[in-house]
């Protein structure tokens, strides 16, 4: 399951005609050994911890998820339905993989994990995440982290 | 999500991006990426399963150390385990109504509360067992979650529930928390259906259907708040297609 032709036809068609952002540069930053990262997660799942604001349809803003932040905290507000949250209401790590990464960091594989880790929301106009993606930046440099993953849903 | 990791790394940061869809990689080249041939909304794979999803972040963090760039894009060798369908699985919540005999207000109120009596013994067993409800995000208890949207779709125009927030749009909360509460409590039986199986279950119940009935509800409405969340946050569109109203 998930290659296109797996997808009900409504999905692919959608897919398919989903214009993809083009850049003029193509930056491409090199780092340390993995042993020496600190690594982030940024999810584009809409995932906020209890209480906190939900995200609404559109918005480009993120949320900070404090490593270590239980599972039970964590709810997930994107606002598209259209693929599946049974993994996560399983299992957090189906979605945002903290506790592998975790092992990965007391296995000596990597260098550390960062002090947070965040969440957009997928689904949003790219321009309306640039100017939240470059404060980001700042946020990440400040928490000494030097690679981060992207993860979708 | 791949507009992320240009505008990352283009501040200075070294980016992996996990890919669910392979031809909008292709498209965006992102400075490194590893496709993974997964369900969309399991970037990891699976559910429980520590070395399968190790070994899906590992590949991504290995690509940290790929070169020459400008845009590596890999895939990842295996599926995941348990996607497919369990042919043996029967639902074992017993559902009082037959759903799809649509129920007009003010009866639809009262048939959701049933149902919600009958599902929410086995969503409390699930959420005691994994000590975690993913529902939550409208602040409400499912129950109330279930009298917001029987009152929308009688064409009620109920208060908001938070003075934050527009009515409706603690309403499309109070969706996915409906949502979440059925499928967690599904997800208490024994037996491993696969989503495409849960979801079925779901919008086949009463409160799926009163969720199909919403969105005409709100697609019919001038407000254009309404209007959004009627077209793209209630009903996924393979069931729409399923149930045939695509």
């Amino acid at each position: 399951m998930a290659r296109l032709s797996d997808l009900s036809s409504a999905v692919q068609k959608v897919l398919q005609e989903l214009e993809c952002p083009r850049f003029d540069r193509q930056p491409f930053v090199r780092g340390p050994p993995l042993n020496r990262r600190r690594i982030a997660l940024v999810s584009t799942a809409g995932l906020v911890r209890r209480g906190d604001k939900p995200f609404l349809a559109g918005e480009g803003d993120f949320r900070a998820i404090p490593a270590g932040t239980p599972a039970r905290d964590l709810l997930m507000t994107h606002a598209s339905v259209n693929f599946d949250r049974t993994g996560f209401q399983r299992d957090l790590n189906t979605v945002l993989p903290v506790d592998r990464l975790d092992e990965l960091a007391a296995r000596g594989t990597i260098g550390s994990v960062a002090g947070r880790h965040y969440s957009f929301m997928g689904a949003t106009e790219p321009r309306a995440m640039e100017v939240n993606a470059r404060a980001l930046q700042r946020l990440l440099l400040g928490d000494r982290v030097n690679g981060v993953v992207l993860v979708p849903v | 999500m791949s507009a992320l990791a240009h505008y990352l790394e283009d501040e200075g940061m070294p980016t992996v991006s996990i890919s669910l869809i392979r031809l909008h990689s292709e498209k965006i080249r992102n400075p490194r990426t590893q496709w993974v041939p997964f369900e969309l909304g399991r970037p990891l794979g699976a559910p429980h399963d520590p070395e399968f999803q190790t070994r899906v972040l590992l590949g991504a963090l290995r690509l940290l150390e790929a070169g020459p760039g400008p845009a590596v894009l890999e895939d990842f060798p295996e599926d995941a385990p348990g996607a497919g369908r369990d042919s043996s699985w029967r639902p074992e919540i017993a559902l009082p109504v037959a759903a799809f005999a649509p129920a007009a207000p003010p009866l639809l109120a009262a048939r959701l509360q049933a149902e919600w009596k009958a599902v929410a013994p086995w969503y409390l067993r699930h959420s005691e067992a994994t000590g975690r409800t993913t529902a939550g995000a409208s602040r409400l208890p499912i129950a109330e979650c279930l009298e917001l949207l029987a009152a929308f779709v009688g064409g009620a125009a109920p208060a908001s529930p938070d003075p934050a927030l527009p009515a409706v749009q603690v309403l499309r909360y109070a969706v996915d928390d409906v949502k979440a509460g059925y499928l967690e409590a599904l997800s208490a039986g024994t037996g491993s259906p696969s989503s495409g199986q849960m979801q079925e279950w779901f919008w086949d119940t009463a409160a799926g259907s009163a969720i199909v009935a919403l969105r005409s509800v709100l697609l019919a409405s001038e407000d254009k708040r309404s209007q959004a969340i009627g077209r793209a946050c209630l009903v996924p569109r393979a069931q729409l297609e399923r149930l045939g109203l695509a």
